[in-house]
């Protein structure tokens, strides 16, 4: 039971810090990476180029990439403070919280890289003039969906991990 | 039960106190990362983007510049080369945009440059005259009595290059204004297309305007009758709302220029928002005083009180020197006609 608890207890551990940063650069390197995608995928641009053109613009007034993903990122950061001090600060003894709280970060998490990344495909896709306005309101978006996730991740650990202590 | 576990939480008070500072350190590197590649510090970078084959980055490293101002002043020399000697008409365009930014005198220079090309029989070089000299903006109000003739010219293209130049300098405004009403008679529907757009989105809205464009609603090309129910849904040029509202556009760095521009237009109705643009005659950009100077001077017998501080004011830019010399004289000599033409009326 002993050694049992402290293998979770270590991979919630490892789960804790790697969330942290996955959310951290996972948010900033999203919407760049869904940028270049879609040159490379949709657009054909080569490879070279498209990086060049992304370089170029990532500071360019009326583009400013290096912006786009920071507001992206934003919520990401929030996420990942969230893991830090929630997922960090469950005890260690009682892994069911932990594991209770790391469903709920985790559902959150991927809720919001799927609206994000919905949301930066479509406005790439379909760009028209207001389009750029999404990329003011998706940090917003994304901070309400962060708790609906959280929720949704609780109810369903809540659901489907066993209630005895693991 | 502590035997068994390192710490009593999943990450001890420690690793958190590490996170956050990492967290910190990678917030702060993200901070240096744009602190470094934006103002100033981007010119020596950019200024290599501009020798770059690609005329695409060209373009963007001159938007660029253009937009950090007169801290790129390294960049000139390139730019006007760009503005001059490029084959692509838009690096042309670009470069050219971004030296009114940078270096009026530059400006003027690419201006001087351009002005014989708009009688060269190469209609290729008439049309691209006609954009370089548009993407000036008011600095090339020199250029307005050339572009006036090639509003005329025999080609569609560069008489819509023509206008679309004057609206983008829109000073002085009586005869663009002018040729601007021409053009909603012109043969070409793309050059009458040009000519209403330009009254819906870039030029003040004349009464003479009104009355010209309120046929064009019944246009049988949609685009035209769409473009000037939009020109005639605008504030007309002397509504003083709209004045108002200009005057404290002049407030925001971001919206000054434009705001700047449109009372520039405006002639004597600018002179509601007299003092906002008087205290402009010491803003950092060479192009905002210009434009200041320029209003001032276009509101004859109501720009009157910002005289002494016209007179006092010794510009360090040559060009904005020059139009501060060119103003003084049209607003005193106003002012002279002013008492004699009341002692004419009697």
């Amino acid at each position: 039971m002993t050694g049992s608890l402290q293998d979770n207890s270590a991979r919630l551990r490892m789960l804790a810090r790697s969330g942290i940063w996955i959310s951290l650069f996972g948010g900033l390197l999203l919407p760049w990476s869904i940028m270049l995608a879609v040159e490379i995928l949709l657009r054909d641009v080569p490879l070279q180029r498209a990086w060049r053109s992304f370089t170029l613009h990532l500071f360019a007034p009326g583009y400013n990439l290096f912006l786009v993903g920071l507001l992206t990122a934003l919520p990401f950061v929030i996420l990942a403070a969230s893991i830090l001090f929630h997922l960090g600060t469950a005890p260690a003894h009682n892994v069911l919280i932990a594991y209770r709280r790391a469903c709920g970060l985790f559902s959150a998490a991927l809720l919001m890289a799927l609206i994000a990344g919905w949301i930066h495909i479509d406005v790439l896709i379909h760009p028209d003039a207001q389009g750029a306005l999404a990329y003011f309101y998706l940090p917003i978006l994304l901070l309400m969906v962060l708790p609906l996730g959280y929720g949704l991740g609780r109810a369903l650990a809540k659901l489907f991990l066993p209630r005895v202590p693991l | 039960m502590t035997a068994a576990s390192p710490s009593q939480n999943i990450l001890s008070s420690r690793e958190i106190r590490l996170h956050l500072l990492g967290l910190v350190l990678l917030l702060g590197f993200l901070g240096l990362w744009y602190w470094l590649s934006t103002g100033a510090r981007a010119v020596p970078t950019l200024i290599e983007l501009l020798k770059d084959d690609d005329p695409s980055t060209r373009i963007v490293a001159a938007e660029q510049l253009g937009h950090i101002g007169p801290a790129a002043r390294r960049a000139v020399p390139l730019l006007v080369t760009q503005a001059t000697q490029d084959g692509s008409q838009h690096a042309n365009s670009t470069a050219a945009s971004a030296l009114k930014w940078i270096d009026l005198t530059a400006a003027r220079g690419v201006m001087a440059y351009f002005l014989p090309h708009l009688h060269d029989p190469d209609v290729q070089q008439r049309r691209t005259a006609c954009a370089v000299l548009g993407s000036l903006g008011p600095v090339a109000k020199p250029a307005v009595p050339a572009l006036l003739a090639a509003a005329r010219d025999a080609d569609a293209l560069v008489r819509r290059n023509a206008l679309i130049a004057l609206a983008a300098i829109g000073i002085p405004s009586p005869p663009i204004g002018v040729a601007l009403l021409e053009g909603l008679r012109d043969s070409s529907s793309l050059v009458r297309q040009t000519a209403v757009a330009q009254w819906a989105f870039t030029v003040p809205l004349s009464q003479e305007a009104v009355a010209a464009l309120t046929p064009a609603l019944n246009d049988p090309d949609k685009s035209i009758a769409t473009l000037a129910h939009t020109a005639l849904d605008k504030p007309r040029a002397a509504d003083a709302a709209h004045v108002g509202s200009l005057s404290m556009m002049l407030a925001h760095a971001s919206a000054r220029d434009y705001a700047l521009h449109q009372l520039a237009q405006l002639g004597p109705a600018a002179g509601e928002a007299l003092s906002p643009i008087a205290s402009l005659l010491e803003d950092e950009h060479p192009l905002i005083r210009y434009l200041a100077v320029e209003t001032i001077g276009g509101m004859g017998a109501a720009g009157q009180p910002a005289l002494p501080g016209l007179r006092r004011h010794q510009d360090a830019d040559p060009v904005v020197q020059a139009a501060v010399t060119e103003a003084l004289r049209a607003m005193e000599s106003a002012a002279a006609a002013a008492p004699s033409s009341k002692e004419a009326s009697p």
